[in-house]
Order: C-alpha cells, then sequence, then structure tokens
C-alpha cells in the first residue's frame, strides 16, 4: 500500500489494528481499574472502567499485610543475581568457542544446540534429587546458581556476536602481550556491550516470569517470588481487587524494563526466533 | 582460531559442567525412574515396564493428550493466522504509529502468566465476568467459560488466552520475515495491477514461509507443554482444574511433586517428549510441500 492507496483501504486498516489492539490492551485497563475498586464496587453491574469511589487501600494492603514488599525485593534480589551470572558465563562461554580451536569445539556446539531441544519437563525430576542431594532444596540457590554455568541461548547470542568482531582484535592484542582472560575482560567484554544488554533484558524477563521454578523449590513464605505470591493470593480466593493489586506489581516491573529495552528485546526475538 | 588449546577448555568449563550435571546426568537418570518405583525417601527399587504399561492404560493419560490435543489444534491456527494478518497489517507503508501498534500487541508477550491469568479468570468470571457482561448486551446467555460442563469450552478458553498472551512473539518473527520483502518487488506488482490479495499470496507469503514453519513449530512444542497458562487461570494444580481438562505437564507435576509417585511421572514426561518429536518430525516431513527456501 502506498499513497495511492484508496481511503476506504487505510481505513480499514486503522480500524483493524485499533480493534485488535483494543482486545490486546483491555486486560491491563481491566487489571488496573479492578485493583482500584472497593469491594463493593468490584461485583457492580453494568462494570465501571473509571472506580466510583477511587480506593488505592488494595495496594497497601496487597504490599503490607500479604508481604508483597517483600516478595518483591526476593524477585529483585534473584533476577539481579542471575543477570549477573547469565552474563558473565555465557559470554566467557562464548568466547571460549568463537576464540580457540580444540578438540572438543564442536561436540560443545552440537551439544548446545540440542540442549535446546530437550524439553524441561524430563529433567525436571532429576534436576530437584540433585539439589535435594545437596540439601539446598526451599533455598534460592537452585534458582540462582544453573545461571552461573552459562545457558544455550545466552551462549548461542554471544557467539555470534563475537563471531561478529573483527580477528584483528585479538591477534593485536596477543602480540602486545595480553593474556586471554585479560583479553577477554578489557576487549571483548566492553566490546560486546549490545548483545550484553540483549541478554540482560531476556534473562530479567525469564527469570522475573518464572513460575514453575519457585514452584518447585520454595516453600516457605518468606522467600517467596512476586509469581509465587499472587499464586498464593489466587489460591487463598481473596477478593479480586486484592488480587489484580498483586497483579500489577508484579506486571509493571517487566513492562518498564520492556519499555526501556524495547529495541533489543524484540531484536533478540527476530534473530534467534526465542525468547530466553 | 587459535592454537592456545588448553583455553579453550578453561572458557567453556562452567558450560561442561552445566551439560554434565543438569542434562546427561538428569536424562539418564530421569529414563532409569520411569522403570523403578521410587518415592523420594525409599531407594528405587526396578520395575520394569510397569509405570510405562500403568500410564498407557490409564484413561487419564489419553484423556489429557487428548486435551494438549485439542488445546494445539485451536491454538496454533488461531495464533499463526492472527500473528500473520497483524504483521501483513503492520508492514503497509502507509501506516504511521507503527511501534506504537507493535508495543501494544506485544505486551502480553512480557506479561507474567500469573499476572495475564488471574486477570483473565476474572473476566471469564460466570457472574461478575466483564465478558458475559459484554456478550449480554447483544442478547448472548452468560457462559461458564472456565468451568462448563463441556471439557471443549474449557480448553478453547484457555487457548484463546495463549493466543492472547503469545501471539506478539509470532508477530514479530513474521513482521521481520516480511521486512525482508523488497519493497519495490510490490510496488511494480501493483503497477502491473496485482490486488492486495494477490501481493499477499503471490510474493509476501511464499518468502515468509520459512519463517511461518518456524513459529508454527515453536508455538506447537509451546503448546504441547502448556502449564503456567492453567496454573494462572486456576490459581494451583489440584484446586479447581478437573480431571477432564487436565494436560499432561499438570499430571506430571501432581504426580512427582504432590504424590511422589516418580516413577509413572519420569515415564508421562517421556511419553510426552516422544510425542513432540514425533509431531515435530511430521511437520518436518510436510514443510517440503509449502516451504519455500532460497
Amino acid at each position: 500500500m502506498n499513497k495511492r492507496t484508496p481511503l476506504f483501504l487505510k481505513l480499514l486498516l486503522y480500524v483493524l489494528l485499533i480493534a485488535g489492539a483494543v482486545v490486546m490492551v483491555f486486560p491491563f485497563v481491566w487489571m488496573i481499574s479492578t485493583s482500584l475498586k472497593t469491594v463493593g464496587a468490584i461485583a457492580e453491574m453494568p462494570p465501571r472502567i473509571i472506580p466510583k469511589p477511587l480506593d488505592f487501600s488494595n495496594y497497601e494492603t496487597v504490599w503490607n499485610k500479604v508481604n508483597f514488599a517483600r516478595y518483591t525485593l526476593n524477585s529483585f534480589i534473584i533476577v539481579g543475581l542471575d543477570m549477573v551470572g547469565a552474563l558473565i558465563s555465557s559470554s566467557l562461554v562464548a568466547f571460549g568457542l568463537a576464540m580457540f580451536d580444540f578438540k572438543l569445539r564442536n561436540v560443545i556446539f552440537v551439544v548446545m544446540l540440542a540442549t535446546m531441544m530437550v524439553p524441561g519437563q524430563v529433567t525436571m525430576i532429576p534436576t530437584y534429587l540433585i539439589w535435594k542431594q545437596f540439601r539446598v532444596l526451599d533455598t534460592w540457590y537452585p534458582l540462582i546458581v544453573p545461571s552461573y554455568l552459562g545457558g544455550a541461548f545466552g551462549i548461542f547470542l554471544m557467539h555470534q556476536y563475537m563471531k561478529s568482531l573483527p580477528k584483528e582484535l585479538y591477534e593485536s592484542a596477543v602480540i602486545d602481550g595480553c593474556s586471554p582472560p585479560g583479553i577477554f575482560f578489557r576487549i571483548y567484554l566492553p566490546l560486546s556491550k549490545p548483545a550484553l544488554s540483549a541478554l540482560g533484558v531476556f534473562t530479567f524477563m525469564g527469570v522475573w516470569n518464572n513460575t514453575v521454578g519457585p514452584l518447585i523449590y520454595l516453600q516457605t513464605r518468606s522467600k517467596y517470588t512476586l509469581p509465587l505470591g499472587l499464586l498464593f493470593l489466587k489460591s487463598e480466593n481473596v477478593n479480586q481487587a486484592l488480587m489484580m493489586a498483586g497483579a500489577v506489581i508484579i506486571t509493571l516491573p517487566v513492562v518498564i524494563v520492556y519499555l526501556l529495552a524495547q529495541k533489543h528485546f524484540v531484536q533478540g526475538i527476530a534473530s534467534t526466533g526465542l525468547k530466553g | 582460531m587459535h592454537n592456545q588449546r588448553h583455553w579453550g577448555y578453561i572458557f567453556t568449563l562452567p558450560f561442561v559442567i552445566n551439560v554434565i550435571v543438569f542434562l546427561l546426568f538428569p536424562i539418564v537418570f530421569s529414563a532409569y525412574i520411569s522403570f523403578t518405583q521410587y518415592d523420594l525417601f525409599n531407594p528405587p527399587k526396578w520395575i520394569g515396564l510397569t509405570n510405562w504399561i500403568n500410564v498407557l492404560k490409564k484413561q487419564e493419560f489419553w484423556l489429557s493428550m487428548r486435551n494438549v490435543s485439542v488445546f494445539a489444534l485451536i491454538f496454533v491456527p488461531i495464533q499463526t493466522a492472527l500473528a500473520f494478518l497483524i504483521a501483513f497489517l503492520l508492514n503497509q507503508a502507509a501506516l504511521r504509529a507503527k511501534s506504537l501498534f507493535r508495543l501494544f500487541y506485544f505486551l502480553p508477550v512480557v506479561t507474567p502468566w500469573l499476572a495475564a491469568g488471574v486477570v483473565w479468570s476474572w473476566m471469564f468470571n460466570y457472574q461478575y465476568g466483564v465478558i458475559n457482561w459484554f456478550l449480554g448486551l447483544f442478547g448472548i446467555n452468560p457462559v461458564n467459560w472456565l468451568y462448563h460442563k463441556s471439557w471443549v469450552v474449557v480448553i478453547t478458553s484457555i487457548a484463546l488466552v495463549n493466543v492472547w498472551k503469545g501471539m506478539g512473539q509470532s508477530m514479530v518473527i513474521l513482521l521481520a520475515g516480511m521486512q525482508n520483502v523488497p519493497q519495490e518487488v510490490l510496488e511494480s506488482a501493483q503497477i502491473d495491477g496485482a490486488s492486495g490479495w494477490k501481493q499477499l499470496t503471490h510474493i509476501v507469503f511464499p518468502i515468509v514461509t520459512p519463517m511461518v514453519y518456524m513459529v508454527m513449530i515453536l508455538s506447537t512444542i509451546s503448546a504441547f507443554q502448556a502449564f503456567d497458562v492453567f496454573l494462572g487461570l486456576f490459581g494451583g494444580i489440584t484446586t479447581g482444574i478437573s480431571e477432564q481438562v487436565m494436560v499432561p505437564n499438570l499430571t506430571i507435576y501432581r504426580d512427582s511433586f504432590l504424590l511422589f509417585k516418580m516413577g509413572p511421572a519420569s515415564a508421562t514426561a517421556w511419553l510426552l517428549f516422544f510425542v513432540i518429536l514425533a509431531i515435530t518430525l511430521f511437520q518436518r516431513y510436510f514443510e517440503k510441500r509449502w516451504v519455500h527456501y532460497e
């Protein structure tokens, strides 16, 4: 369609896209709207989009009494530690695969791609048993340690990026007497910032939204992450306004991160087809 | 490439440990458990094929396979078709505010499943749900979307929520593919009198078929592994989800972490894996008929 496109086609284009966008966005509007309603107003018919009266007390209840303050802190700590781990380990391994010629290189590369295909439900039970052996059930270790060992997706992303950097960088650094770890930390890591930020965003989203992991490993309420906190609210059948306040709290940080890092995120998905 | 071999091993060591501890060992051990009776507290006892036979004999397994297949059959085509349509519309040169539209369509993808689940279950509410209220305006009787007597209604509702959540991701992949279609080709086709529909079916679609294929494979695999969508909508594994609408990943989780029947759970996990593998190979077989590579 270009400038000569008939007006009614252009109109149709906008009508379709706006109608679709309304369907996509409405659940968010409804989430926020319900979270600001009093118990009496929740079931009001016909439903109002702008609550009357506006009631912010649901947030206070969820934040303090249901302890979402704690869950939010927990989520941020785990996400932070996982991001550090994923960025360091994935780029280390990617550097090793991209720069050195060693016998098992191709084997490791193929295994890495294969790991993306092994379904989580097959490895889930033995992985649980490993952590049980280490006596770290009901701690955050099972949720954090693996990210320090490099993940296939992150390694793949970093590998493709480092491969695209000119080889002369490495060679001239060797001539200058720089050791491989020095080259990694002083040259390649700083140069990989675009790929690192993409991986950072993916890790944030993946860990923040993870429900199964915390569900399997955490029992003590004070160690819960936000998704578990919300699941707990839902299973307790509290009123909808409280639940929606919880849902807004858990959604807001990812939406902010997404808005700030939109470019990296969308490019990452488009180029790999995967989502962390 | 450099010949300092030992450095290669040093840098890749973390991942080698990862693969051995969290991949190879779990695969082997999971296969082993599936042939044993194991409850986490007593040592595993070898019982041969018993778990596999029992799982295959139980109606529950076939119910869950039926449900997840119907779920995928509803979810994958609708999601792919909508994602294709939206990507095509977003790719129109005449469109303004592209990135704003893309943002709206992509928002559900980044939303945590639990948040999406609680808001949709509230909108689906039989008495006070906004969806039934809206349909009521047109004189349509309220539907008990998530707790309907008919499992088809329930599975369809869940699949539609899944479409809402996942559509943006497929859309972004397809949009990236469509941006590879040279604008000049479309323009010259238009000058030659090709209608918008002809351009779509004869130029755009053939060029993006590899992306359509990838999107379909990825969403089929994710559909068969559905778990979070159920958890978010129903708020638990044992609460609220009737036997009639269970899917394999839910029974695997329940058997292992709530009932401590590790053997049957592992056997079910492997069976699910084989089903997914078979479907992926099947789709690959038909790939040649319609996917064009340059």
